[in-house]
């Protein structure tokens, strides 16, 4: 099995590489909008004081760990697969004997992600090295306990995207369905402000979803910021989320491939 | 006239092509009306934290987001659609066709396709400019609503140059087709007044990729925080960028030697 997985991830790796110039390009996407949020809410923290009790330096630091969380925990499936669905090359990947999402698609995501995060780390450097924030809320312990709610962001990430790509099985339209999730994601995730300084409502709303879980609840826990309850209770939300998207996505993709009659063959 | 003629005829091919796709258009629509949606309670949450942004009120912002809006319609109805099929056309060689025809290279590369159902989008963006402009009436003046308006369009044209300058530079680098990608992801950044930014930023949105000419300073402008002396300054620097970027875009056809040659 394990070797399965080192042929795919030097594949995919490759396949990466290839467009590495392309990719820096994603990453500019990526950057922006962070910085952006990072430097408006500074700038209103910094000419009040505060923004409810969060200053300048929590935003800075808020919109730098969401930078890094973000690359770490998001998922790219439907780039990778939807097309395939789309004109019915995955019919060569459903003859092999391994799943195709499990191995060749989640490979493909960590081959990215893994690229992605090389090219942040000097980006984040420069942004770093120009706003000089105070970082003393990470600790050691903090970032232990982190490693874990990242991989379950991951996980939650990946399954939710696998679900929405299946529906490719159903509809050409599967874009406009990503593009309406995303709506949601940026409503309930906390990657506009800190869910805190959301209104009331959603924020109601987003502490159920699976959205800050990829997020929101990452970013808080390595800054410190959370409550031991609230740790746990979103840990605890997390597993159910991952299982539960998990169960989703196999019923979904079972169905989907049963009534795949791939295009052209 | 002649111009006038070619240009109400490619109207008319992307009208009919607009028309194969109904219900797409309906989907699109309803999304950039959610998106809307989104972009005023994104302006609402920070106003309900701030009275002001680096000295700007809510409706000073409405109308910047109408403004940033306009400027990302001309990239959605225009130059995504076009750019696509520019790069296409130069790595497989058709753009042979399209410089053999009897009207100007420039008119049909930038203008062969129009995604129509975006005047919506175009609606949507001066109704904000509008209502932002009502609600910021407090210090207006027929000068500040001139100078924006001019400066409006100066930055619209000045972003449509970047475009073609960036268009031309595919002519030397082949596998430059991401020529686009930098201009929109930098747009972003227009959503804001760039006078709260740190100084880097402010840079880079001011000189390096001047989003900030077409989305900022026209709203300055509206402010009355402009000089005359400035206001000149700015559609100066447009014709400027002009002047050089249709250098760049002929010297750019003159090195264009098909792709098989």
């Amino acid at each position: 099995m394990i070797r399965i997985y080192r042929r795919f991830w030097q594949i995919n790796w490759a396949e990466q590489w290839q467009y590495r110039a392309n990719l820096l390009m994603y990453l500019a996407y990526w950057v922006v909008s962070p910085v952006v949020y990072l430097a408006v809410w500074s700038a209103v923290a910094n000419a009040q004081g505060n923004v409810q009790g969060l200053t300048a330096n929590d935003f800075v630091t808020y919109y730098m760990t969401l930078l890094i969380v973000d690359v770490l925990t998001s998922d790219i499936t439907l780039h990778i697969l939807a097309y395939k669905i789309q004109d019915g090359t995955l019919s060569g990947e459903l003859l092999r004997p391994v799943h195709p999402i499990l191995t060749g698609t989640l490979v493909n995501n960590l081959a990215f992600k893994a690229l992605t995060f090389a090219a942040l780390i000097p980006i984040w450097i420069v942004i770093y090295l120009l706003m000089r924030p105070d970082f003393s809320e990470v600790t050691a312990q903090s970032v232990l306990l982190t490693a874990p709610a990242i991989l379950l962001g991951f996980g939650i990430s990946f399954f939710m995207n696998s679900t929405l790509t299946s529906i490719a099985f159903w509809t050409t339209r599967v874009y406009g369905i990503n593009e309406f999730f995303y709506v949601l994601s940026v409503l309930f995730s906390g990657q506009f402000v800190p869910l805190t300084l959301m209104p009331p409502v959603i924020q109601q709303i987003a502490q159920f979803l699976p959205f800050q879980l990829t997020r929101y609840f990452p970013t808080m826990l390595v800054l410190n910021r959370l409550t031991p309850e609230q740790v746990v209770q979103n840990y605890a939300l997390a597993v159910f989320w991952l299982i539960a998207l998990g169960v989703i996505f196999f019923i979904v993709w079972r169905a989907g491939v049963k009534r795949f009659s791939a295009v052209g063959a | 006239m002649h111009y006038l003629k070619i240009f109400s005829t490619l109207v008319k091919i992307n009208v009919e092509q607009e028309l194969a796709y109904r219900a797409d258009t309906v989907i699109n629509i309803s999304q950039l009306i959610i998106w809307t949606a989104w972009d005023l309670l994104a302006l609402s949450i920070i106003f309900t934290n701030t009275a002001s942004l680096g000295g700007w009120g809510a409706g000073e912002l409405v109308a910047l987001l109408g403004v940033f809006r306009l400027v990302n319609a001309l990239m959605a109805a225009l130059i995504w659609p076009n750019t696509e099929r520019f790069n296409t056309a130069m790595r497989d060689g058709t753009l042979d066709y399209t410089l053999l025809l009897p009207a100007p290279a420039l008119l049909l590369v930038s203008f062969t396709r129009i995604a129509i159902w975006r005047v919506v989008d175009f609606v949507i963006a001066i109704t904000l400019i509008v209502i932002g402009v009502t609600m910021s009436a407090g210090g207006l003046t027929v000068a500040g609503v001139l100078s924006f308006a001019l400066l409006l369009s100066s930055g619209m044209v000045i972003f449509y140059s970047l475009w073609i300058a960036m268009l031309a530079f595919t002519f030397w680098f082949i596998k430059f087709d991401n020529n686009v990608t930098i201009l929109q992801a930098l747009l972003e950044a227009g959503r804001y007044p760039a006078t709260v930014y740190p100084p880097w930023l402010r840079m880079i949105v001011t000189f390096i990729v001047p989003i900030a000419l077409a989305t900022t300073v026209p709203v300055q402008a509206l402010r009355g925080e402009l000089q005359w002396w400035q206001v000149l300054m700015f559609l100066g620097v447009a014709v400027v960028v002009v002047a050089v970027s249709l250098r760049i875009w002929r010297a750019g056809l003159r090195k264009y030697s098909g792709a098989s040659a």
